[in-house]
């Protein structure tokens, strides 16, 4: 094969794997926070993505005015989320699996709610600097892919220091590593799982704001984007804000790889193999020490 | 028959009055005569997703001892639902074998598979084998629709034989009515046993103190993979019958969605119960019907059903049933 088609490939790769990466950020945020795993991320990213559509399309409000719709509408249903449906379920003892069905049970929602609404339509957003593309040797990425990158690195950098430099993130950690330990210092423990909510819901809505004008927004986009995003995360170790674009990365090339050397039909396939190896020969993912239990 | 459903009425919580037995024999022989009249008093339609529900009992079993007895979170029963479909539907259509060739042929390789694959992966636990068993469906799923030449990918494998049971041709719904339903409680009979067993014991103490249970000389990886094992089995068995009931087969029907309804059936029904597959069968196969009749926005409805279950009732129906029983109990043992 061509060295062209190997490069334009590998940032095909690349632009997928940060896709991945933004959503298993998001996944990341509300497993720190509340060791949920949300398989309603992608479903965040549906919202964001619509929501931002709705104020471009119906409001015909500039794409900044957009963006900002899509990640507070995000945010929002995080939020609401947390008080009206997981509050109540943690309240009544719910363990592990029945947050799993939860969260699965409120993705269903959305989605067939998205579907009701507004139809079996796929909708496209405008992309930061519209449809140029930028050449390296010979190999073209979109203007926009670019900037997603960027986008999303600066997201994870943000993220690393909110939680280890401010006040209500190092609190949201401690809340979730030891409840009784943080309640006892005067931790507002329910009130930190609420704004855990409300950031995977921001991260959530921005990855849909992001990747829609490269993804088609549509009804059933969420399950799919929810599992590559969880594989993501889990590559890379779930609680290391690195480990998601490590993982999504690596996910990206190891699928476009397979695209170029098996076929498009087995690219699910090899991305599903690579997360089951990682899983058991490196339970902690690849960037992870202590990664599984605190942060 | 009759034996099979009063298991399943004794595996209920009976009361402890004296005219106890009594009252479970009459409450079983009520439950078996009106099992036995629904296909003469309901619509074919009616009895055709009753038929699903028996079928959707069987693979949700499997998956309900995996999560109710071993703690495991398993999305990769549509897999082994698959294999034992579409290797009925080979068999039968390309070599023209009899039916229980293929069956036994989908079990055998539902198992060998179940094995290969199980034994690395039930290393992992929680939340990452929920994943890991995800993936499988995905993969499967994938391969079912690659792998043209077996399974017919898209277009499916149509054709298949209805199963003839000495000389008695089950072709409509009410017929294998009466076939899928005896299998599945006969099976739900087996489970009981087993976990009453010196093996269902094991389960048990694995899942409630797994260190205690390794000191005490419970192996509890292989344990688990003869669970998976076993659970894969069921599935396998569905599948075959579905495939003989439909007389069609395609990737549709193995896919990521079913997986996810096994979980589904298996927790709404109470994955801790013994009786629990078969409400969380009767409800995923009827709640869908009763709501298209309010239209497009049924789908809303039926996720808001199962976000409400997951939410008020915590152990199912079947957990919910047993705690009526223990009420209503508390409240005769007090008069």
């Amino acid at each position: 094969m061509s060295g062209t088609l190997l490069l334009q490939s590998a940032l095909a790769g690349l632009t997928n794997g940060f896709v991945y990466a933004l959503i298993g950020l998001g996944i990341a945020v509300v497993f720190r926070g509340t060791r949920i795993i949300n398989a309603m991320q992608g479903e965040f990213a549906l919202v964001g993505g619509m929501a931002a559509y709705l104020v471009l399309d119906r409001l015909g409000l500039p794409l900044a005015a957009g963006a900002l719709g899509g990640v507070i509408a995000g945010g929002a249903m995080g939020w609401l989320i947390e008080l009206v449906l997981v509050r109540p379920t943690r309240r009544r003892g719910g363990g592990e699996e029945s947050f799993l069905l939860l969260t699965l049970g409120i993705a269903f929602a959305i989605s067939a709610g998205v579907l009701f609404v507004f139809g079996r339509d796929s909708r496209l957003l405008p992309g930061i600097g519209g449809e140029a593309s930028q050449i390296f040797f010979d190999a073209a990425i979109r203007t926009h892919a670019i900037w997603l990158m960027a986008i999303s690195s600066v997201v994870m950098l943000l993220l690393w220091l909110f939680y280890h430099r401010t006040h209500v993130g190092l609190s949201m950690m401690a809340a979730s590593i030891d409840e009784e330990g943080a309640a006892s210092i005067g931790i507002d423990v329910p009130r930190m799982r609420t704004l855990t909510f409300l950031l995977g819901g921001l991260v959530g809505g921005l990855a849909g704001v992001l990747v829609s004008p490269l993804i088609t927004i549509h009804y059933e986009m969420g399950l799919l984007l929810t599992l590559k995003g969880f594989a993501a995360a889990i590559l890379g170790g779930l609680t290391n804000p690195f480990g998601a674009v490590v993982g999504g990365v690596t996910l990206g090339l190891a699928e476009s790889l397979a695209v170029l050397s098996v076929s498009s039909g087995y690219k699910d396939v090899i991305a599903m193999t690579i997360l089951i190896l990682i899983m058991i020969v490196l339970p902690n993912g690849m960037l992870g020490k202590r990664a599984r239990r605190g942060g | 028959m009759k034996q099979a459903a009063s298991g399943i009425s004794a595996a209920l919580p009976t009361a402890h009055a004296g005219n106890a037995t009594v009252r479970r024999w009459l409450i079983a022989g009520a439950a078996i005569a009106l099992w036995a009249a629904v296909p003469a008093l309901a619509s074919r339609s009616v009895v055709d997703m009753l038929v699903f529900s028996g079928l959707y009992t069987i693979a949700g079993l499997g998956v309900t001892f995996l999560l109710g007895q071993c703690g495991i979170v398993s999305l990769a029963q549509s897999v082994f639902y698959g294999i034992g479909a579409y290797s009925t539907a080979y068999c039968t259509t390309h070599y023209g074998w009899p039916a229980p060739v293929g069956l036994v042929l989908g079990m055998l390789v539902s198992a060998a598979i179940a094995l290969a694959v199980g034994w690395p992966v039930l290393r992992l636990s929680g939340y990452f084998l929920a994943l890991a068993t995800l993936a499988l469906a995905i993969i499967g799923h994938v391969l079912f629709t690659e792998w043209d030449w077996l399974t017919g990918g898209t277009l499916g494998i149509g054709g298949i034989p209805q199963l003839n049971l000495f000389g008695f041709v089950l072709n409509s719904p009410q017929r294998f009515y009466y076939l899928v339903w005896p299998i599945a409680a006969l099976l739900l009979l087996l489970y009981r046993n087993l976990l009453h067993s010196r093996t269902g014991f094991a389960v048990r103490a694995m899942r409630d103190a797994p260190a205690a249970a390794a000191v005490l000389g419970v192996d509890t990886h292989l344990l688990k993979v003869k669970v998976f094992v076993l659970s894969a089995l069921l599935g396998a068995l569905a599948g075959s019958l579905f495939a003989h009931y439909v007389s069609f087969v395609s990737v549709d029907s193995f896919g990521v969605d079913r997986a996810i309804n096994f979980l589904l059936l298996a927790v709404l029904g109470g994955a801790t119960t013994i009786i629990g597959p078969v409400f969380g069968a009767l409800f995923v196969t009827i709640m869908p019907r009763v709501l298209s009749q309010f239209g497009d926005i049924h789908a809303v409805l039926f996720a808001a059903c199962l976000i409400l279950a997951v939410i008020f009732l915590p152990e199912g129906f079947g957990g919910a049933l047993r705690q009526l029983a223990q009420r209503v109990r508390a409240g005769t043992a007090r008069s």
